[in-house]
């Protein structure tokens, strides 16, 4: 895997006070092998987080707090299946077979179950989303670092422009798991991290590791089901007047959502690296606070538009998805 | 490719003229420094200043406070010595202009922008920003709908190779969902 161009050497974008001018300088050429290069790596390390066994304690870090989880991952002919159960505060644990996810909640005595599709993800990086890759992020090899007993080597996204976070990633040189993930924010700060403190990968695991807590749910616990996982592709009827550079339309459609009487509408944006979602719903009967807000290292911002609440939402800074909830409007 | 934007909402005034919505948002602390600095420079001219000076008054009002009579040139010297208004994420302690347009902006985005944006006389402005504190909706950073944040992450390439880690997200932060 080769090294990036010089300019990869050159400061974060945020760094460069007025940097206007060389934004539009390092967009100038993208180097079509290093794009291939992010490609590459991206699909090793999503396939090896799908076809591995491992077991490890991930360390989860966000707004000065620090979460543990223990996560079991199997991987056999009957497909994937993994648990993760919280160390910490409050009992939680999150059960995954195939495409279902059921949450355990032991205090309320809730279950809740999340279909969830998984073929809209990688390894299905389209042409275009590769080519936007390539225009809107530095893809470079940082260092080699140790992370969970394990020799690891550094990838870094450093983001062209302020639309965008940027994303620094540690793959086992032996497998190519993702051992430890941190998201940037503009001043290169990290904001959210996701990391194993220790992991054994390969190793021999059956499904007992992976079972729910019980078999059969006792009597006194509520079991929420969610509606169908995926979207009806459809015009929905909503554009996006005003969507920064290098997003581009992943689907649209209408979908039905646990708590929501009526359908909203979802469009999802990606730039190849994370993706943003637009949601509109009639106003609620209940009012909905407005404004922006985080969960983790999502921005999260709401408004009212006429009748309608439009929410949007992604692994992107607060102004951007806040422009973009300000240029949603009805199509002509 | 070199016609490139690095800030928003600059489509016809040239990438340096700030619109009110980013003037705004550099208040807020959200504006991105990239365009912080372009937008800070910019509010050392007339126009830019006005809103500016617009929205602490309607701060003032809101917190039933009386105008200080902010004049251009001490705003400048004000905000200069204060360079914390542009990383308020960092220092929680912003100093009184920013918790006057905070207070503000709080309003405003319960009024919704429509109406500040298009600068109506300071009086309207004013009593719709009395009124939209009454709901003291953005008291407190507001919840978010799990129900969204779930149904995204499905699309998130990055969580492709994370696997199921990022659940852990909507797993810190659904407690009160639980219950619902």
């Amino acid at each position: 895997m080769r090294v990036g161009s010089p300019r990869a050497r050159r400061q974060w974008p945020a760094r460069l006070r007025g940097g206007i001018g060389a934004a539009a300088v390092t967009l100038l050429v993208v180097p079509a092998a290093l794009a291939q290069d992010a490609a590459d790596w991206l699909q090793r390390a999503a396939t090896a987080a799908r076809q591995l066994n491992y077991v490890g304690t991930i360390v989860y870090q966000h707004a000065g707090r620090i979460e543990t989880s223990r996560l079991y991952h199997v991987a056999d002919s009957y497909g994937e299946s993994e648990k993760l159960s919280n160390l910490d505060g409050p009992a939680r644990e999150i059960v995954r077979n195939g495409e279902q996810v059921r949450c355990y909640y032991p205090d309320a005595k809730v279950i809740r179950v999340e279909p969830r599709s998984m073929h809209n993800a990688f390894p299905s990086l389209l042409p275009q989303q590769l080519a936007t890759l390539a225009t809107y992020y530095q893809f470079r090899k940082a260092e080699i670092a140790r992370i969970a007993g394990l020799e690891t080597q550094a990838y870094v996204f450093e983001p062209k422009d302020g639309a965008r976070y940027g994303h620094k990633l540690w793959a086992d040189i032996g497998t190519g798991l993702l051992l430890k993930a941190r998201l940037l924010n503009e001043r290169n700060e990290p904001i959210e991290q996701f990391a194993f403190s220790d992991i054994q990968i390969g190793v021999r695991l059956d499904r007992e590791a992976t079972k729910p807590p019980f078999a059969t749910v006792p009597p006194d616990w509520q079991v929420r089901e969610s509606a169908a996982a995926d979207i009806a592709p459809k015009e929905t009827g909503w554009v996006v007047r005003d969507m920064p550079p290098g997003f581009n339309k992943v689907v649209e459609g209408f979908r039905t959502l646990r708590g929501k009487p009526a359908q909203v509408a979802h469009i999802v944006y990606s730039d190849g690296l994370v993706a943003i979602s637009v949601f509109v719903e009639p106003t609620p009967a209940t009012p909905q606070p407005v404004g922006l807000s985080q969960q983790g290292g999502i921005n999260v911002y709401s408004r009212q538009l006429d009748d309608y609440l439009v929410t949007v939402l992604g692994e992107a800074p607060g102004a951007t998805v806040r422009q973009i909830a300000y240029s949603v409007g009805r199509r002509q | 490719m070199g016609n490139f934007k690095t800030g928003f909402g600059a489509e016809s005034s040239g990438p340096t003229a700030p619109t009110s919505e980013e003037i705004s948002l550099l208040i807020d602390g959200e504006l991105e420094p990239v365009r912080a600095d372009a937008v800070v420079t910019s509010l050392c001219r007339a126009e830019g200043l006005a809103t500016w000076v617009c929205y602490h008054v309607i701060g003032d009002a809101v917190r039933g406070v009386a105008s200080r009579g902010l004049d251009s040139k001490r705003f400048v010297e004000l905000f200069a010595a204060e360079p914390t208004v542009l990383a308020p994420r960092r220092s929680p302690a912003p100093h009184a202009i920013a918790l006057a347009l905070a207070a503000t902006v709080a309003a405003v985005s319960v009024v919704g922008w429509v109406a500040l944006t298009t600068m109506p006389t300071p009086v309207a402005a004013i009593a719709s920003a009395r009124q939209a504190v009454g709901v003291r909706a953005a008291d407190a950073r507001p919840a978010v709908d799990n129900e969204y944040v779930l149904v995204h992450q499905e699309y998130s390439p990055t969580n492709a190779i994370q696997g199921i880690g990022p659940y852990l997200r909507a797993v810190a932060a659904s407690e009160p969902d639980a219950r619902r």
